[in-house]
């Protein structure tokens, strides 16, 4: 008998599962996207004390400061440890953090920083100079008895040494004007001498690393919680945070939520304070239900974009590329695989970073001009509507990650309208196995991507780190290293302006998209911002209830 | 008896030492090495870095000379550097394998009991709807993905109502939830053969001889007709070890919980594939040895088993 009851249970219980997905299903669309992020604006006075609860995507197992370059762990460092300067969104300038004071010599070779006093470690011994130089050298050589790797951003550094009474100056091996601003990204967070001595898997965990950030390891459990406690005597915030004390919160927890479709519920109900990894689909769902959506622009990053190379040979005439960028219907793009959390990119920086340029006019969708452009470059439409030339047809595979919840679909719908054109494209978007060889192979005619970018575009496109293009046009090469060796912030900005038109429109070596951002989900009484790499700052953040 | 368990034995080692070969020779059709693989993710790595990391996990070393060292060092319980994290592969693995062991453990037991009360009910029950209920339930349990189940059921219990974690909080709905999830997809197959086998026992003609001395069906069902059919959803059960391991992905990653599955789709995601690898040999080897231990116990329920293998006249004859 008692059998009978689970039998009977058990349908109920789907049916009622049935029912109630349904429900929540309808109730969404028929409320639509609700104005919730805008009462975040509105903030009251910060509550002091609470815990707060961060769900990321996936466990980290890596909290080395280089690693950090991926948002998982850019996103919790953030808090951990401190960097020499801090970028400002508002602003758009560069300010001091823990060093109080820097500047560069006029051929941008030599740094110098002035460091803060009264900084220390969690642990007590002091941020000083000498501390400073001993993670620039970790940072700019690498650590090679722990396995560690040189940090990409100071590629071109030499040494440094102390120059008087808490001042370290940096030389670099060749002029580089985005330098300082690399300073300031979670790559470049400062760990105490003594998490520098340990080995590869003591530098990897968070239970070991000691940095001098608002928030200190307290404890964790593998692949599921870390626990950080606010330090009580923290009082060196960046010098445009509105918070300079120690945090309004008491507790940081860190969670792991793989599965995507908790997300939304996960904050609505107030399981976790916020989410990263909103998928476009639940951000009404959430909206709907009190929740906020927040949208993290990557003022640090480029846009997303298809990097082209021209090893295949289809590629290299730059009409065939020209014709490609205005076959891209990007509004068909928002409106079908993005979401109003996105922006339709203007250039290959997004809208937010110095040196923008407004691209847009010349990025509209165009399929006639498209067609007009590839029949100049010689490309006729064959019999299966793919153009050829020579016997070859235009078939082109795009390679990317699966770092980004949209990018393969986007390529599917690219896919889509570029067969109007006569293009084929292979998408092996989110393919990180073909990605592997893909990224060094210039066969492979575009690489998916977004990429940090501290100031300029030299860092990304010069030709010693250049593996977006692989260096597919020389000409180009020359104009990335005089931008790198820029000594003026208007000769800066004017190459850097340069650059975007080329890159984007003359020479059409990369394919724009849409703005960096990272889309991220809040229960109703929470209060955060984010940094210009998208991280969560959450020194700043409260909540209403604590 | 000796003879056979040697034989079982030797037979269990040979597969785990293919295993592991042919676990070594598909990293070796890999384009690259395990460490380049892992470092190209970083869009920025430096070969320098590389080569010294190489060297320091031996992958610069000729195939044979790496072959030999990870098996020796197999043999001492050393399964290389989790590229990861920077860690062992055992700590890696020995950090959450006690989660996976508690859900799958948990899951195997109450999937057995849940197959035995489905049996029980489908050969006593003395209503013919409930008899045919229950032998309709297994082919819907197995038919309902983990997932989905998981998924709905934290929307009702953890988002709707609000009365469970969506993580393991170490309350007992946050422990039971998962089990019974992955129970409830585990005990179907071993049901569904418990059932048939029980209703071939059924026909034999000692059952009718014993109904015919008077005993009772649940006398005749538990201490006969159970006993007998018992050996091939023995030898089942020893099969869903697999879909026992591949459930607790699922489960794992719905639930947000530790454990072996979860580490299994993050080693690929990142591709760390020395932690891939020591976790596809922990499978065939926990795999194995389920296997080997349900072949051992066979002939003490079975006696047949055995003296059909000696092919004495007495075998045959039965």
């Amino acid at each position: 008998m008692r059998t009978k009851h689970l039998v009977i249970k058990t349908a109920a219980l789907l049916a009622a599962a049935g029912l109630t997905l349904t429900a929540c299903g309808g109730s969404s669309s028929a409320t639509g996207a609700s104005s919730a992020p805008s009462k975040a604006a509105e903030s009251e006075t910060p509550v002091e004390g609470g815990t707060f609860t961060y769900a990321e995507v996936t466990p980290i197992n890596n909290w080395q400061t280089q690693a950090a370059r991926f948002y998982e762990k850019a996103n919790v460092l953030n808090s951990v440890l401190d960097r020499l300067t801090y970028f400002d969104v508002e602003s758009g300038k560069l300010v001091g953090w823990i060093a109080s004071d820097f500047s560069a010599n006029k051929s941008q070779t030599e740094f110098t920083f002035t460091i803060r006093d009264g900084v220390t470690f969690s642990d007590g011994t002091d941020l000083d100079a000498e501390a400073v130089q001993k993670n620039l050298d970790a940072l700019g050589l690498g650590i090679k008895s722990a396995q560690i790797q040189p940090n990409v951003d100071f590629a071109a550094y030499k040494s440094s040494e102390i120059v008087g009474k808490n001042k370290v100056k940096v030389t670099l091996e060749r002029p580089d004007a985005n330098f300082l601003r690399a300073t300031s990204s979670v790559t470049a967070g400062l760990v105490s001498p003594g998490t520098l001595k340990l080995d590869n898997a003591g530098q990897t965990a968070i239970s070991k690393i000691v940095g001098s950030g608002p928030f200190v390891f307290e404890s964790e459990k593998a692949d599921e919680e870390v626990i950080f406690t606010s330090r009580d005597d923290y009082a060196w915030a960046p010098q445009s945070a509105a918070n300079q004390g120690d945090a309004y919160l008491e507790k940081l927890v860190i969670k792991y939520l793989p599965e995507v479709a908790h997300r939304a519920g996960a904050a609505q109900s107030g399981q976790v304070d916020l989410v990263r990894g909103l998928q476009p689909v639940d951000e009404g769902v959430l909206s709907a239900g009190g929740g906020q959506v927040l949208a993290a622009q990557g003022v640090d990053l480029t846009t997303n974009h298809a990097a082209i190379r021209i090893g295949s040979g289809k590629l290299d005439d730059p009409k065939v590329r020209q014709a490609l960028q205005v076959g891209i219907d990007r509004q068909a793009l928002k409106d079908t695989v993005l979401s109003d959390s996105y922006v339709i990119a203007g250039s290959i920086l997004n809208h937010q970073a110095p040196g923008f340029v407004d691209l847009s006019a010349e990025l509209g969708y165009d399929p006639e001009k498209s067609k007009s452009l590839l029949d100049e470059a010689g490309w006729s439409v064959g019999a299966d509507g793919i153009r050829e030339k020579d016997g070859k047809k235009l078939e082109v595979t795009v390679a990317s990650s699966n770092n980004s919840v949209v990018i393969k679909p986007a390529f599917e719908l690219i896919e889509q309208q570029w067969r109007q054109i006569g293009v084929q494209l292979v998408n092996r978007a989110a393919d990180n196995s073909f990605l592997t060889n893909a990224m060094v192979d210039d066969q492979i005619e575009f690489f998916g991507t977004r990429q940090f970018a501290y100031g300029g575009l030299g860092p990304v496109y010069a030709p010693a780190t250049n593996n977006q293009t692989l260096n597919a046009d020389k000409e180009l090469n020359a104009l990335f290293t005089r931008e790198q060796a820029a000594t003026s912030e208007d000769e800066h900005l004017k190459l850097v302006e340069k650059e975007q038109r080329e890159l984007v429109l003359d020479k059409a070596l990369t394919l724009v998209l849409w703005d960096e951002v990272q889309v991220y989900g809040a229960n109703k009484d929470a209060h955060v911002d984010f940094t210009s790499g998208t991280a969560p700052i959450f020194q700043g953040a409260w909540k209403i209830n604590g | 008896m000796g003879g056979y368990i040697a034989k079982r034995v030797g037979q269990a080692l040979l597969v785990i030492l293919l295993a592991y070969t042919a676990v070594f020779l598909a990293v070796q059709a890999l384009p690259n090495d395990p460490v380049t693989i892992f470092l190209s993710a970083d869009a920025s790595a430096d070969p320098a870095t590389i080569a010294q990391m190489k060297a320091y996990y031996g992958y610069d070393q000729p195939q044979i000379v790496q072959y030999l060292d990870q098996l020796g060092g197999l043999l001492t319980g050393d399964f290389g550097y989790s590229l990861s994290s920077g860690s062992a592969v055992s700590t890696r693995i020995g950090e959450v394998i006690g989660s996976t062991l508690t859900l799958a453990g948990s899951a195997f037991a109450l999937a057995i009991l849940m197959a035995v009360v489905l049996t029980a009910a489908a050969s006593l029950s003395r209503s013919s709807r409930v008899r045919n209920a229950m032998l309709n339930l297994p082919p819907l349990m197995i038919s309902v993905p983990v997932f989905w189940l998981g998924l709905v059921l934290l929307q009702i219990l953890a988002v709707q109502l609000g009365v469970m974690s969506l993580f393991p909080d170490g309350s007992l709905l946050s422990l039971a939830v998962p089990i019974i999830v992955l129970a409830i997809h585990l005990s179907a197959p071993i049901a569904q053969v418990l059932i048939k086998s029980v209703q071939e026992v059924n026909r034999q003609p000692f059952v009718d001889v014993l109904r015919a001395k008077g005993a009772s069906e649940s006398w005749i069902f538990y201490r006969h007709t159970l006993k007998n059919a018992v050996p091939s959803a023995l030898s089942i059960a020893g099969i869903t070890v697999g879909t026992l391991l591949a459930g607790s992905v699922i489960t794992e990653t719905v639930f947000a919980r530790a454990g072996l599955g979860q580490l299994v789709l993050q080693a690929v995601t990142v591709q760390d594939i020395p932690l891939v690898q020591g976790l596809v040999l922990l499978t065939a080897a926990t795999f194995t040895a389920v296997n080997l231990f349900v072949d051992l116990i066979h002939p003490k329920l079975d006696p047949r088993i055995i003296t059909a293998h000696a092919g004495s006249p007495r075998a045959l004859a039965a």
